[in-house]
């Protein structure tokens, strides 16, 4: 590491600040979470831009990441240089990678490639941003791997050891609790595509091999559009130009001094030229308007091309398989997938957050355009009737923050019973432990009391089970207990029509006869 | 009544208590006693003062498990629960008995934070010196062999196994399969594995349970019961207040006199007969000493 600079400490802070973050979006006893991750996804400009013109109106929640992108337009790269955590992280590694020589082809309009098709497939209804997203493809691979792994590997030692010494154990329990407590996912959970976010994050490390900040420079969608910004910015440095007795910023700086010309749209501020010029001739200051920013924006094939890629996204990954679309559960208060796809970023949060592990990360269910959706997967969680979470960490209110009453009232899918697999009927015995579960006050579940003649010839009375649509907020805890081994005998299906159920008082009649009552 | 004659009756009642009871209870009738009073901890702690006391079964340096029921996500006036105040009564019992450690847990069916802090019970329990209220850890549980006549072995928890003495705190609610989920019931806290399973033939396999694990206490709580939508509730119209603690070492018994507080008779509920046909317990009040405190 170099030395501290202001910018360094700033960038160390704000790596400390959303590793805590980040270990703060988790549940710890009470209902509304004081800090989450998600305010670096509500400060983030590429978010908030593909957000907005997906949303094709305001969205209050983004205001931090539009202030971001105008304070960019007059500072220039500052988010890169003093705050993206992935940046930071990579300048924190990067001393220990031997570099190669640059790749050329990284070097022309690919950045633009990706950043124009993902705002214009936004502009099309398509929300896409946050696949390549440096903060949320940090938080995916934090989430859906690293965290897990960690607590994966401490919890199995933990074990190991109860094993070894017995309850002897207790005595390191105090320690053990404040890392379980503090640095641990609370639950054990796997997630799909836990490769694919490790792969991800992984090769924009490998990528440092071959010049520092790699991504930041040549692919980075958020950079590239804080670059676009940064055109407009005053403030930059004196000289433009390298000087031709000296040369040395070539070496110092990170990103933009591979030319000539300092190229102002890959300026991150750091400030390692003025630090470090032998002669004492850098500064950064409000230059006024300035002649040439640095070379061209990109050429006019790029940019119709770009166009043209957003608008294929959006309309030709469209297929999704119909069979997979009566299990898509997407979490609760979401009305709309249309609406959903335009607010959801990707980010994963979520899904860190999830009480029960109830959501996770789609991979082909909602199609391609789906990709890194969250879905609920009742069998392995269910969606906890008092919880307010996913709302809440939501940055872009893809999943409403709903107050806990409103929220209980929100329609998932709705239960159906399988009556093939379903005890009473496909064995006549008794069961009921999805009505024993059902979280409605008054059961959406019920059951209703039938002499059936048993299979072994005897006449039993057997507790049939029958689902009240009326009540019915497919939360998915009947499909998650259902004892049967496998498929369960209940389960949720999406339905269109997502209206939220009654509340109590508004209900003029009893739905049905209440067999409780 | 003030204070101090308050708690001159107080100490008097495990003196009055004590041989009287224990006589009658060697001589092999239950006692069943029943508290009732608006203060829940005074309640609970008379009526364990009623049996003679926590010193019967708590003996100085003894672990202590202390299992309510705190398997829902609901807050105490909601009845899904054990109340907090009744828990903490019998801890702090215990403490006072000498106890080395007093364990409180139950394998919860909603998240097990949410349970855990939003009965009250965890919450309640905060600052008292010796008590552990820890979430279940899979690994302590140990294969138990019942040899019943429909459960063969099951996981059992280790605490529950290992400990000294074992005080079943259940809340007494309205139960959709067995009608009413009591003392007996309160045991499916400490089972591992799919325990819904079980549901196909309850009655019987909790007295396969119950015929080996065998609570030194039951103390149910029914300060306010839970008469419909159980086992987990969540409208107060379901909610009835009693304002009563029943404490037995007969588990059948206790059971038994919860279940007239229903309007219903031992009878009625399948698990209780399953249990008495199986001698764990008796279910005919008759044959029950019944005390009112």
């Amino acid at each position: 590491m170099k030395k501290i600079t202001s910018a360094r400490i700033s960038q160390l802070l704000f790596l400390a600040l959303f590793v805590v973050m980040f270990l703060q979006t988790e549940y710890r006893g009470s209902d509304r979470l004081g800090v989450a991750v998600n305010a670096f996804f509500r400060a983030n400009p590429l978010t908030a831009a593909s957000t907005l013109l997906a949303a094709k109106g305001w969205v209050p929640l983004l205001l931090p990441g539009v202030l971001v992108l105008v304070l960019s337009a007059f500072l220039g790269r500052f988010f890169c240089g003093w705050l993206c955590p992935l940046g930071t992280v990579l300048d924190l590694v990067t001393g220990r990678i031997r570099k190669t020589s640059p790749v050329r082809w990284l070097k022309g309009s690919v950045k633009y490639w990706l950043l124009l098709p993902l705002l214009v497939a936004s502009l099309f209804n398509l929300n896409l941003a946050g696949l390549l997203d440096p903060i949320a493809i940090l938080v995916r691979a934090l989430t859906f791997f690293f965290h897990p792994l960690l607590g994966e590997t401490v919890r199995t030692g933990w074990v190991g050891l109860y094993h070894l010494i017995g309850d002897r154990r207790d005595l390191l329990d105090p320690g053990y609790r404040v890392v379980r407590d503090y640095l641990l996912p609370f639950r054990e959970t796997l997630y799909p595509l836990a490769f694919l976010s490790a792969l991800v994050f992984t090769a924009i490390v490998w990528l440092e091999r071959f010049e520092t900040r790699n991504w930041c420079r040549n692919l980075c969608p958020l950079g590239t559009l804080l670059g676009l910004v940064s055109r407009l910015s005053t403030f930059s440095r004196v000289p433009a130009r390298l000087c031709a007795d000296c040369q040395e910023c070539a070496r110092l700086c990170p990103t933009s001094f591979d030319r000539e010309i300092l190229q102002q749209e890959e300026c991150i501020l750091c400030m390692e030229c003025q630090l470090h010029c032998p002669n004492g001739r850098v500064s950064f200051r409000l230059a006024g308007a300035r002649s040439a920013a640095g070379g061209p924006v990109m050429e006019r094939r790029v940019f119709i091309g770009g166009l043209v890629g957003g608008f294929f996204l959006a309309r030709l990954f469209r297929f999704r398989d119909p069979s997979a679309q009566a299990r898509l559960l997407r979490p609760p208060g979401v009305r709309s997938e249309e609406e959903f796809l335009k607010k959801c970023v990707r980010c994963g949060e979520c899904m860190k957050v999830c009480l029960r592990s109830a959501l996770y990360p789609s991979f082909s269910q909602a199609g391609i355009e789906g990709l890194y959706t969250p879905l609920l997967i009742p069998r392995l969680g269910y969606c906890e009737y008092n919880c307010t979470l996913c709302g809440q960490v939501c940055p872009t209110g893809a999943i409403p923050s709903l107050p806990r009453e409103e929220k209980k009232r929100q329609v998932i899918g709705k239960a159906v019973f399988d009556k093939n697999h379903c005890l009473p009927f496909a064995k006549r015995i008794d069961c009921i432990v999805c009505e024993e579960h059902c979280p409605i006050p008054q059961k959406a579940i019920r059951s209703e009391l039938a002499m059936l003649t048993g299979f072994d010839g005897r006449q039993t009375q057997v507790k049939l089970p029958y689902v009240v649509d009326d009540l019915c907020n497919g939360c998915g805890i009947c499909e998650n207990v259902c004892p049967l081994e496998g498929k369960a005998g209940i389960e949720v299906f999406a339905v269109k029509d997502r209206t939220p159920l009654k509340a109590a008082d508004e209900r003029t009649a009893p739905l049905e006869a209440d067999p409780y009552r | 009544m003030d204070r101090r004659a308050f708690l001159r009756i107080l100490g008097l009642f495990p003196i009055a208590y004590h041989w009287l009871l224990r006589d009658l209870a060697a001589a092999g009738q239950p006692v069943v006693a029943v508290a009732e009073g608006a203060n829940h901890a005074q309640t609970t702690r008379n009526a364990i003062a009623a049996l003679g006391g926590i010193g019967r079964f708590v003996k100085p340096g003894a672990t202590v498990v202390v299992k309510p029921n705190m398997g829902w996500d609901r807050s105490a006036e909601q009845g899904a629960n054990t109340h907090p105040e009744v828990v903490r009564a019998v801890v702090e019992e215990c403490l006072k008995a000498g106890a080395k450690k007093v364990k409180v847990f139950d394998r919860t069916c909603n998240d097990e934070r949410r349970c855990y802090v939003n009965s009250g019970i965890e919450p309640a329990l905060k600052g008292l010196k010796n008590v552990e209220v820890k979430h279940l850890e899979s690994e302590r549980f140990r294969k138990v062999a019942l040899n019943g006549k429909v459960i063969k072995e099951w996981e059992l928890y280790g605490e529950a196994l290992s400990a000294d003495v074992y005080i079943n705190v259940p809340v007494a609610k309205h139960h959709g399969l067995a009608k009413l989920t009591l003392g007996l019931k309160n045991v499916m806290g400490i089972m591992g594995g799919n325990r819904g399973s079980i549901h196909k033939n309850i009655d019987v396999a909790l007295a396969d349970i119950n015929a080996v694990f065998r609570p030194h206490l039951t103390i149910i709580d029914a300060t306010r019961i839970l008469t419909a939508h159980g086992p987990q509730g969540g409208d107060l119209k379901d909610v009835k207040v009693l304002n009563k603690v029943i404490a037995s070492t007969d588990i059948v018994a206790a059971d038994a006199y919860a279940t007239t507080l229903f309007g219903l008779k031992p009878e009625d509920i399948a698990v209780t007969v399953a249990a008495h046909r199986r001698g764990i317990g008796e279910m005919d009040l008759k044959k029950v000493r019944i005390v009112k405190v």
